[in-house]
């Protein structure tokens, strides 16, 4: 581990909303370092400030305090065109709720960020196919996606995540609105790209299954980092990790 | 870890471009209108209705102008008959001044209605657009579609209009008079003003109408766009 790459970084990290005249502090000060190439799950109850945690760690929130540095680079400084650059092709998104374009067929939503990042419409499509093959949709290219099922909806999104060839994947709830089979095969397509691609995986999530695939579970508890476990750990714990959960 | 001034994104600053052909935009917006029709239909309509309304008024006045001008003994006893020959002047400030006014009022409240039919078809797509933005989208690829779409939207909708105006105007002339005195020329030289005049301002009403939400929509962190529940 000590020689692996630090790809995300966070250094005192503090969020505080202003909500009418009251001051939430959703995050107190998180330190933490990931690595390339790691499976990381975010834990926490709701209202933990996990999700804030990991819309840092995503670029999609900027901190009140404190440093979020993302391939060494601190993301406070970037500018709006830089962060966009970040977002298509640094990182691939997966939601909870798929949030495929309902207009788009699943090769053409594939496509989508490889037309961002300046593909040419052909180049696109093939990489799309190729990526759709991937997740085990090689047949299903041009459907929709309400003419998907939800696991199939989230291959296609997984896809479309690694179209540009991302440095991590940030994954919010993947398997949260998938049942318990097709949520182990999410996860597992997710453990085969982090082990044939690299990419790093970083996930919030409240689904133990996800604990057995991680490499570290970072558990946030009021807004800060309570542990941080290696797999080797969780092993030993799970029966009272699933107790000491909500 | 000192805080680096400048970006390091190490590798190809060439590829460091992002972009959206206006080809793929147009197809996006055209997939959208399809997909949607529903809604598009009641945006077509809110905006189809003002301008015939606008298009008949205006178009009426405006060949009645013509006729009275016209030295014809036919036309002008037929309008005589019809009581529209006024030599009245006080009346027909007064009357230009009504419609004026008719007009004005119209015009506001169709702006309303116009905005919030558009409000709704942008925020509707919230989340949609938070999406869009973590694969990367800029704020002006967004506007861009949106931009296209209410285009595309005010021509369609004013069209429509414009031609229920004519069809409006029509019989309302044909009600008062014989058919044959408004000559096919007349028509012609009228409409080619009003009904390009009516596209023009209904298109511009539309897009007025949509650049606020918008621009609000494009500007939105991506984390509180897809938090909107519509």
């Amino acid at each position: 581990m000590e020689e692996r790459r630090e790809i995300v970084h966070t250094q005192d990290v503090t969020k505080v909303y202003t909500m009418g005249s009251e001051e939430v502090h959703a995050l107190r000060g998180i330190t933490c370092t990931i690595y390339s190439g790691e499976y990381i799950s975010i834990m926490g109850p709701s209202g933990s400030g996990k999700s804030t945690f990991f819309n840092m760690v995503g670029g999609l929130d900027k901190p009140s305090a404190g440093e979020v540095y993302i391939d060494e680079v601190d993301i406070a400084q970037l500018g709006v065109y830089e962060l966009a650059w970040l977002r298509c092709r640094k990182i691939g998104y997966i939601f909870q709720t798929f949030n495929l374009i309902m207009v788009m067929n699943a090769i053409e939503n594939v496509s989508l960020p490889m037309i961002f990042a300046g593909l040419s419409a052909d180049e696109a499509r093939d990489k799309a196919a190729e990526l759709l093959g991937l997740v085990g949709l090689g047949d299903r290219l041009t459907h929709r996606p309400v003419e998907m099922s939800g696991g199939q909806q989230q291959r296609v999104a997984i896809a479309r995540a690694l179209a540009n060839d991302p440095a991590i994947i940030l994954a919010d709830e993947p398997t949260g609105n998938l049942d318990l089979r097709t949520g182990r095969e999410i996860i597992e397509l997710l453990t085969a790209m982090k082990e044939e691609r690299g990419v790093t995986i970083i996930t919030a999530t409240h689904d133990h299954k996800m604990l057995a695939a991680s490499d570290r579970v970072i558990w946030v508890t009021d807004g800060q980092i309570s542990r941080i476990q290696k797999r080797e750990e969780l092993d030993i714990r799970v029966g009272s990790i699933e107790g000491a959960e909500e | 870890m000192t805080t680096p001034k400048h970006i390091p994104f190490s590798e190809d600053t060439s590829a460091h471009k992002l972009m959206l052909p206006w080809s793929r935009a147009v197809e996006i917006c055209w997939r959208n209108v399809l997909n949607r029709r529903g809604r598009f239909l009641l945006i077509f309509i809110s905006i189809a209705v003002v301008v015939a309304f606008f298009v008949s008024t205006l178009a009426y006045q405006a060949v009645l102008a013509e006729l009275r001008r016209s030295d014809e003994v036919p036309i002008r006893a037929a309008l005589e008959q019809a009581n529209l020959l006024t030599h009245d002047d006080a009346g027909d400030r007064n009357q230009r001044d009504r419609t004026i006014w008719l007009l004005t009022l119209s015009g506001m409240l169709c702006f309303v209605g116009v905005c919030n039919t558009m409000y709704m078809s942008v925020s509707e797509r919230f989340r949609e657009i938070g999406t869009l933005k973590c694969l990367g989208a800029l704020d002006g690829f967004i506007i861009r579609l949106f931009l296209i779409e209410s285009v595309f939207v005010g021509v369609v909708g004013s069209a429509l209009g414009a031609l229920a105006g004519v069809l409006l105007m029509l019989l309302q002339l044909v009600m008062l008079l014989e058919i044959e005195y408004i000559s096919g020329i007349m028509l012609l030289r009228t409409l080619s003003v009003s009904v390009p005049a009516a596209i023009a301002g209904g298109t511009l009403l539309t897009v007025m109408a949509a650049i606020y939400p918008t621009r609000a929509a494009a500007k939105m962190k991506p984390v509180d766009a897809m938090r909107v529940e519509v």
